[in-house]
């Protein structure tokens, strides 16, 4: 499992991609522990830039995963708005519409 | 005035807004056509205030603009100059006595350099950024020689 493997084109070896991660790793968390020293700490420097607005709460500026298709749910609206109408969250509501869509299917599979 | 001496890396400038009619902002944009030219002196306008070393600040500042200035000359880092160009930014100009100011520029932030004129035209703000450039470094020097705590 660890170790090398050699092909005509080069080799692998799991350990030594281990090692090189760690190496890159602890030299990025080392550059980011360091941090920007002319920025002064617990001052308006260290919060982000939003056109000179005060940054909202995480859950002030949250996006649900709904936001990615807004746009196509609000084209289709008028055809959407109906079904979810539909939608009532009644059982019987529903079964009388599987009932009602199975008996045109089979009406229509016995006419033809 | 020396320039070689304090150009010893470029400036960059955040131009700010607080309710000017926008005559000033077209001069400060005709400032970066080939005919002035700011970026000749390594003079460049930045999208971000924690990125720039000069706030470059437009009009007089209205009700809404108040806190968004003060936000953004807080966000700046240290060390930095703030420009005021225009009369309105300068003094409240013919806008004065408006009831939705807040006033001239220096009633909210602390200003560096003055340029009056309406509309500034672009040599003159080319003037005001070098003044403020040569303060700035001299401003570093002496935070070199007695660092800030």
């Amino acid at each position: 499992m660890f170790g090398l493997l050699e092909t005509g084109s080069g080799f692998w070896s799991a350990i030594i991609w281990v090692i090189v991660v760690l190496i890159i790793g602890s030299i990025v968390v080392y550059v980011r522990n360091k941090g920007e020293d002319s920025y002064k700490k617990d001052t308006e420097q260290v919060k982000p830039f939003i056109s000179g607005h005060p940054e909202e709460s995480k859950e002030g500026s949250h996006l649900s995963a709904s936001h990615i298709y807004w746009g196509f749910t609000e084209a289709l609206k008028g055809y959407y708005k109906p079904l979810i109408e539909m939608h009532t969250g009644n059982i019987n509501d529903f079964s009388s519409w599987i009932i009602t869509v199975t008996v045109i299917v089979l009406i229509i599979i016995g006419v033809s | 005035m020396k320039l070689n001496k304090y150009f010893k890396k470029s400036l960059w400038v955040f131009h700010l807004n607080t309710g000017s009619c926008n005559g000033c902002d077209i001069e400060i944009v005709a400032g970066l056509t080939p005919r002035y030219d700011f970026e000749r002196f390594g003079i460049k306008l930045v999208g971000s205030p924690k990125h720039a070393d000069v706030l470059l600040i437009t009009g007089p500042v209205t009700e809404k603009m108040a806190g968004p200035a003060r936000r953004v000359y807080e966000q700046t880092p240290d060390p930095k100059m703030v420009i005021v160009v225009g009369t309105c930014g300068t003094s409240g100009g013919v806008f004065h006595n408006s009831y939705i100011l807040r006033g001239s520029v220096d009633k909210i932030i602390p200003v560096d350099v003055y340029v009056p004129g309406c509309p500034v035209r672009p040599e003159n703000i080319i003037n005001g950024v070098l003044q403020a450039w040569v303060k700035l470094e001299k401003l570093r020097e002496s935070m070199k020689v007695a660092p800030a705590k």
